[in-house]
């Protein structure tokens, strides 16, 4: 493939970087989860 | 009772703290934001200066005056792309129109014969002498179906999509 | 990523997460392998395929922002939920935004020649960017979460204005930027069979995406109001206790 760097590497930057956004915001969803209880949660 | 504010610190929980510890953060953001703003505003109008000409509009629209720094745009003339000692020349052309292009070094990008670009630079003496060029793509797709297609096979594909 | 035991999660959102994780890997196989390579660009115009999904997921996200903004401000409905989902499209479509920028730029590099130029549509996307970097520090510059709903709902009516503005931008001024290939009125569509398949592979594929990350960013967002608002609580607990001691 012809310029595979540019080509592969706008892949990599697509999803990674919407992988690292999911993960930022799931570990925080989580770590403020201990501080809630149940009823702060309506979609459980 | 005493409602007043106190220090965040002898308030447990993070997000309390988190909030405070953030304010001016956002309001930082926010200004940077309107001065990049403006930036780019300004960028876009300044860089408009150069008029945006077709090449069948060079002396005939006003603003696109011979000698006055414009933006052409043609079509890369079939068989006129040659490049002698570091420099391109090719004839640009759009509605039966044609100029000259003089550019010094490689355009670089998918450039070649056949494909609409746009170059920078003044008219001189029925030469245009450009220090920008930008290939612009049109927005067909055709599917290549063998890969180890030549350089030679690669210009005549750009024509037949060019030619519709 | 999407399924695991979080706090944001639900069975739809965790069956959507497997489905679009499956599609995201078949999108990946079809842009970077399958799809034929274009006659002028060759390989160069796999980048499409994350590009234009990227930068439709972004208006899709603005115009959610607004339509939600506009129903708060309505009146008829004033659940903070309608803010949070504001909030949470608009922190996607930033990203979203950042991804189509970059990767055109990439494109650019290799098709024009050039990373950047100050164009119509370049500036114009740049500016939309930048305006809802705005929108989120508007949102975090405090008060009560009624203050914040309100004042990001009406920045948000203002802000949607600019996508049409940029959609049109190849239209209203000549420039390098190829008009819109698929999303245009005209029905001739100019791109071949498995070029288009995997085009709109990628549109879907995003669609999902998006979808699944609104409604758990929604959803996390939730979580820190509710953190925020018992640490005000408790706060107030703490004084009246003591204020009783006294």
């Amino acid at each position: 493939m012809e310029h595979a760097t540019f080509i592969i590497g706008s892949y990599v930057l697509t999803f990674g970087s919407i992988a690292t956004y999911i993960a930022w915001f799931l570990r925080r969803s989580r770590a403020i989860d201990k501080f809630l209880d149940e009823k702060d949660k309506p979609w459980t | 009772m005493d409602l007043s504010p106190r220090s965040t610190s002898d308030v447990t929980p993070q997000g309390r703290s988190t909030r405070s510890r953030q304010k001016w953060l956002p309001m930082v953001i926010v200004a940077v934001a309107i001065v990049a703003g403006g930036v780019v505003v300004t960028r876009f109008l300044t860089s408009a200066i150069d008029y945006y000409c077709n090449v069948d509009e060079i002396g005939v629209r006003s603003g696109c005056d011979e000698g006055r720094r414009i933006r052409v745009q043609g079509v890369v003339v079939e068989g006129s792309l040659s490049k002698v000692s570091g420099a391109t020349t090719f004839d640009l052309s759009f509605h039966n129109k044609t100029v000259s292009v003089r550019y010094e070094g490689d355009p670089g990008g998918v450039f070649q014969e056949c494909i609409p670009v746009v170059a920078h630079g003044r008219l001189e003496e029925g030469l245009f002498a450009s220090d920008r060029i930008e290939v612009k793509h049109s927005n067909e797709y055709v599917e290549k179906n063998d890969t180890r297609l030549q350089q030679s096979d690669k210009e005549a594909a750009a024509c037949s999509v060019q030619e519709g | 990523m999407p399924g695991t035991s979080t706090p944001t999660g639900t069975r739809a959102t965790r069956v959507l997460g497997v489905v679009t994780l499956a599609f995201s890997l078949w999108l990946i196989v079809f842009g970077l392998v399958v799809s034929a390579e274009d006659v002028v660009q060759g390989s160069t115009v796999r980048i499409m395929y994350v590009h234009v999904p990227s930068i439709w997921v972004a208006y899709v996200a603005f115009a959610l922002t607004a339509v939600v903004s506009a129903v708060y401000l309505s009146g008829k409905n004033r659940s903070l939920a309608w803010d949070r989902v504001a909030g949470a499209s608009a922190e996607i479509g930033v990203l979203f935004v950042a991804i189509s920028l970059v990767t055109g730029s990439l494109w650019g590099r290799l098709t024009w020649g050039t990373y950047w130029v100050w164009d119509a549509r370049l500036t114009s996307t740049a500016f939309l960017f930048i305006t809802y970097i705005g929108y989120l520090a508007v949102r975090g510059l405090g008060g009560t979460f009624r203050q914040r709903a309100r004042r990001s709902a009406v920045l948000a009516l203002l802000a949607v204005l600019e996508i049409p503005l940029v959609h049109f931008s190849v239209v209203i001024w000549r420039s390098l930027h190829q008009e819109s290939t698929v999303a245009n009125s005209g029905t001739d569509v100019e791109l071949d069979g498995l070029m288009l398949f995997t085009l709109f592979l990628g549109i879907v594929t995003f669609t999902m995406l998006f979808v699944w990350m609104v409604l758990h960013r929604q959803r996390s967002l939730a979580l820190q109001d509710a953190v925020d608002s018992h640490g005000l609580d408790v706060a107030i607990e703490q004084r009246r206790q003591e204020a009783e001691a006294r």
